[in-house]
C-alpha cells in the first residue's frame, strides 16, 4: 500500500445550458433545454430551472417538450462548448498533469503529488472552482475521495455549484445509505432486481457477504459488492487514446434508397478521415451504421488490407457495404465508424504508390480546411455543408480522447437532392 | 511391423518433418508422422499438414512389414536421447508400439497408418534438374520478402515463373513495402505455362532441405502443387491461389542516381546508426552527396547517431529515408563486396543489387521523413 491517493472529480453543471445562460443573460433562470431537432433530436443538456419537470439529458426532444411546454429550446452551438471546455481544462492542468477526461465537461484528476503544492485536496478543488467562475463564468461541482468511484459519486451528490469531500475513513459510511441505483454498473434492469431482493441501499449489499452476493447476481456480483463497498483502485489514465472515431448523423425525415444515403455517408468519410489526419492516425477496421425508421440498428465492418486515413477510402468501403446490406426500408440514421486505429505509417506502399498523390490532395484540402473552414470546400455530391454545425467539437472531443462518436447533429442533416 | 534401425538416421528422419507436424491441430493426426515399411530394407518416414508434405526414405531392417502413426514430437524427443545405436520398433496390437535399445524400452500408443491422409503422389510430373546451390541463393534472396500478413494471401508465398521461353526460372515475392526478384538461365529449364505461388511455409522447409542436400534435385509443378525431391526425399507443396500482383509495374526501369557502396561498410553503419532509430518505426535517413552517403537517426527518446562512409558517387545530393531493417536484409542476402543504390527522389523506391551478378535486385520502398 502506498500513501492514501488524493483523488477530484470536477463536473460542470448543466454545462451546455450553463453557457448559454452565460451568454444570454434573458435566458438565466429559465427552464432551458439545449436541443437539437424538436421531434426528432434529444436533450443535450438541462438547465437546473427544467430539470423539476423530469426533464434529463439523452432525452427524446418530443417527450421533454411533452413535461416542459413552456421550456425555452436553444440548438447547440458545439464552438463555445469547445471553446470553454478548452479552458477549464487548462485550469485542471495547473494543478496536475494527471487528468482523465471523461467529456469535455468532465473529468478525473490524481492530485496526491500536488498536496504539496497547493494545500490539501479539498483547497485544490476549491481553488479550481473559483477559477473556472472567474475566467470561464461557468459553476463546477467537485468531488474529493480516496478513489474515482467515490470522487464521483461525492460530485453528483455536491451537485449543483458545490464540493464534498469523503475522508478515507467515512467512505463507507457516506456510501451506505446512498440508493443501489447511485452505484456504477447498476442499471434499471439490475437496480429493479436488487430492490426486489430487497437491496435499496449500498448499505443493504455491503451486510451481505461477497459470498451470497456471488450467488444471488452471479460472477458480476463479487465485483459489485467490492464496489459497493468504496473499493476501486483505477488509476487516473491521463491521454486515454481514442479507440474509435465515428460520425453520425439523423436525417431530418427518414430516407430511403441507397442513392440517397450516399452523400450522407460521404460527408461522415471525410469528417472522419480529416480527425483521423489531425491525430496522426489511420483506420485499418471501417465499419457502416444503419438504423431504420422503426430503430433497429445494422452494423457492417471491413477490415481493411491495409490503414488508411483518405476519406475517399473510406467512402469506397461504406458504399461497398452498404449495397451489401442493402437496405428496402426508411432509414432514420447512417453513420461511419472506424476502429483498429494506429499510427499512420510512414513507410511507403510499394503497391500504392498512387496513394501519394491522394495524400498530396488531402493535405492541401485540410490546409484550406485549416484556414477557410470546413465549408470553404468539398466534393461535389455534398453541396453545402449544413449550417450550425462545425468540427470545432469533433476536435475537443479528439483532443481530449474521448473522440467516440458525434451526438445527434443539431439542426438535422441537409435534405438529399 | 518390426524392425531395427539405426538411432541417427530415425534420428535424421525425424528431425526433418519437425517443422511440418502440427502442434495444434483439430485433426490429432496430423501431430504424428507414419512409419512405412518399404520392402526389406527400407522404411519411409511421412508427415503432413495438409498443405505441405515431406516424406523420406531410409535404410532399415525390416522384419515384417507394416504401417503405423506415431506422436511426432514424443518420437522424436525419445530416439533423440537414447544412448545406443540400434533401435527396434515392434508394432504390437492395438495400435501400440515398442521401443527397445539396449536396456531402455518404451511403448507408446500410435493410431493405425489407414487413418493418415495419404499425401499426394503424381506419376507424370515433369521434374527439372535444379542445381541445389543456386536454388537456395535464389530461394535465401527472396524468402526474407514475402509477407506474414495473413489477410494478403496472395503475398504470403514466392512467386515462381518461367523466363522467357522457359529459358530459366524467375522468383518473386513481395510484402508490400519491398520486393525482391531473382531470375537465373537454367540449361534445362522448367516448362511451366504460368507463373504459381509457392507458400512461405513450403519454400522454408525446401531452404532446409537445400542445407544438406548433397546429390541431385529436381523441381516440377503438377496440377495444384509443386513437388521437390532430392536425396530419397520428396517434399510436395500445395500452391497458393490468387493472383500475384503485377510486379512488373513497381520495378523502377531508370535511376536518376547511381551509387556504388562498400557492402560491408554499408552494413556495419546500418547497424550501428540504427541503434538510435525510433522504436517502432525503424527510420534511418541516408543522404547521398558527391563521394560520401551520410547515415543519420535519431530516437527522441535517446539521442541522434550520424555516421558517413564513402561513395561512388557524383550528382545531385538527395535525402531519402529507409527502414532499417529492410536496408540491412538485403544486404545480408547478398554476398558481393560492392552494391549498387538506385534512387530517383525521396518517395520513389530505391533498388539495390550486388555489382558484377546481375539477375537480383531489391526494390525498398522509402519512408516519408
Amino acid at each position: 500500500m502506498g500513501t492514501q491517493r488524493q483523488i477530484i472529480h470536477v463536473d460542470m453543471d448543466a454545462f451546455y445550458a450553463s453557457v448559454e445562460e452565460r451568454d444570454d443573460p434573458s435566458l438565466r433562470g429559465k427552464p432551458l433545454i439545449v436541443g437539437g431537432d424538436r421531434r426528432r433530436g434529444v436533450v443535450l443538456a438541462a438547465s437546473y430551472a427544467v430539470r423539476p419537470f423530469g426533464v434529463r439529458s439523452a432525452m427524446p426532444m418530443r417527450r421533454a417538450m411533452e413535461l416542459a411546454p413552456n421550456a425555452v429550446i436553444v440548438p447547440p452551438r458545439p464552438g463555445a462548448y469547445a471553446e470553454a471546455s478548452a479552458t477549464v481544462f487548462d485550469i485542471f492542468a495547473r494543478y496536475t498533469p494527471l487528468i482523465e477526461p471523461l467529456s469535455l465537461d468532465e473529468a478525473f484528476m490524481d492530485v496526491t503529488a500536488s498536496v504539496e503544492l497547493f494545500g490539501s485536496a479539498s483547497e485544490m478543488a476549491r481553488q479550481i472552482r473559483a477559477a473556472i467562475l472567474s475566467e470561464v463564468h461557468l459553476p463546477a461541482s467537485a468531488g474529493i475521495a480516496k478513489n474515482k468511484l467515490i470522487a464521483k459519486i461525492a460530485s453528483d451528490s455536491a451537485k449543483p455549484n458545490g464540493q464534498l469531500e469523503i475522508p478515507a475513513e467515512d467512505s463507507e459510511r457516506f456510501l451506505a445509505p446512498l440508493p443501489i441505483g447511485r452505484l456504477f454498473g447498476v442499471g434499471p434492469k439490475l437496480e429493479t432486481r436488487l430492490r426486489a431482493l430487497g437491496i435499496q441501499t449500498l448499505g443493504d449489499l455491503t451486510r451481505r457477504s461477497p459470498e451470497s452476493v456471488e450467488v444471488l447476481l452471479g460472477e458480476g456480483g463479487r465485483e459489485l459488492h467490492a464496489r459497493a463497498r468504496g473499493e476501486d483502485d483505477r488509476p487516473v489514465q491521463p491521454d486515454r487514446a481514442a479507440k474509435s472515431i465515428g460520425a453520425e448523423d439523423t436525417f431530418a425525415r427518414d430516407l430511403r434508397g441507397v442513392e440517397a444515403l450516399h452523400p450522407h455517408l460521404h460527408a461522415q468519410a471525410l469528417r472522419v478521415a480529416r480527425r483521423l489526419r489531425r491525430a496522426g492516425l489511420s483506420a485499418r477496421v471501417v465499419a457502416l451504421k444503419v438504423k431504420s425508421a422503426d430503430f433497429r440498428t445494422l452494423t457492417r465492418r471491413r477490415t481493411l488490407p491495409e490503414a488508411t486515413d483518405d476519406g475517399q477510402v473510406i467512402f469506397r468501403v461504406v458504399t461497398e457495404l452498404l449495397a451489401a446490406l442493402a437496405p428496402t426500408y426508411a432509414v432514420r440514421l447512417v453513420g461511419v465508424q472506424l476502429a483498429g486505429l494506429e499510427h499512420t505509417a510512414q513507410q511507403l506502399s510499394i503497391f500504392e504508390a498512387k496513394n501519394e498523390k491522394s495524400r498530396r490532395l488531402n493535405q492541401t484540402l485540410d490546409e484550406i480546411a485549416f484556414r477557410f473552414g470546413v465549408a470553404a470546400i468539398s466534393t461535389a455530391d455534398l453541396g453545402t455543408p449544413r449550417a450550425g454545425w462545425d468540427e470545432s467539437q469533433d476536435e475537443a472531443r479528439r483532443r481530449m480522447g474521448a473522440a467516440q462518436t458525434d451526438v445527434t447533429p443539431p439542426t438535422g442533416s441537409k435534405k438529399p437532392r | 511391423m518390426e524392425l531395427k534401425i539405426a538411432v541417427p538416421e530415425l534420428s535424421k528422419a525425424l528431425q526433418r518433418v519437425q517443422g511440418i507436424v502440427e502442434k495444434k491441430t483439430t485433426m490429432p493426426i496430423l501431430a504424428n508422422v507414419a512409419i512405412e515399411t518399404s520392402g526389406k530394407k527400407a522404411i519411409s518416414v511421412s508427415a503432413t499438414n495438409l498443405e505441405i508434405g515431406l516424406t523420406g526414405t531410409y535404410p532399415a531392417e525390416v522384419k515384417s512389414e507394416g504401417a503405423i502413426t506415431l506422436s511426432g514430437k514424443a518420437l522424436y524427443d525419445i530416439v533423440r536421447s537414447l544412448p545406443g545405436d540400434t533401435l527396434s520398433l515392434t508394432q504390437e496390437a492395438n495400435h501400440w508400439v515398442s521401443l527397445q535399445c539396449g536396456k531402455v524400452s518404451y511403448r507408446i500408443v500410435g493410431m493405425p497408418a489407414e487413418n493418415f491422409p495419404s499425401l499426394p503422389r503424381f506419376d507424370e510430373v515433369e521434374f527439372f534438374k535444379i542445381d541445389p546451390a543456386v536454388f537456395r541463393t535464389m530461394i535465401e534472396k527472396t524468402l526474407y520478402s514475402v509477407s506474414t500478413d495473413e489477410t494478403r494471401y496472395n503475398l504470403t508465398g514466392v512467386y515462381c515463373e518461367p523466363i522467357d521461353k522457359n529459358s530459366g526460372l524467375r522468383m518473386v515475392s513481395t510484402d508490400g513495402h519491398r520486393l525482391s526478384v531473382i531470375e537465373t538461365k537454367m540449361a534445362k529449364a522448367p516448362v511451366m505455362k504460368k507463373g504459381v505461388i509457392v507458400p512461405r511455409k513450403g519454400v522454408s522447409e525446401l531452404r532446409r532441405l537445400l542445407e544438406d542436400s548433397k546429390g541431385e534435385a529436381k523441381l516440377g509443378f503438377v496440377e495444384n502443387s509443386a513437388v521437390f525431391e532430392t536425396d530419397g526425399l520428396t517434399l510436395t507443396m500445395q500452391l497458393l491461389e490468387g493472383q500475384f500482383p503485377d510486379y512488373n509495374q513497381v520495378i523502377p526501369s531508370n535511376s536518376s542516381k547511381k551509387a556504388v557502396l562498400d557492402r560491408k561498410l554499408l552494413l556495419d553503419a546500418l547497424k550501428r546508426t540504427s541503434l538510435l532509430s525510433p522504436d517502432k518505426a525503424q527510420g534511418v535517413r541516408l543522404e547521398l552527396s558527391n563521394g560520401a552517403l551520410a547515415l543519420s537517426a535519431n530516437n527522441p527518446d535517446l539521442g541522434e547517431a550520424r555516421e558517413e562512409i564513402e561513395a561512388e558517387y557524383q550528382g545531385e545530393a538527395l535525402k531519402i529515408g529507409f527502414n532499417f531493417r529492410y536496408l540491412i536484409d538485403v544486404l545480408t542476402v547478398l554476398s558481393e563486396d560492392k552494391v549498387e543504390l538506385h534512387l530517383n527522389d525521396p518517395l520513389s523506391p530505391g533498388v539495390i543489387e550486388g555489382v558484377g551478378t546481375p539477375g537480383y535486385r531489391a526494390i525498398i520502398m522509402p519512408m516519408r521523413l
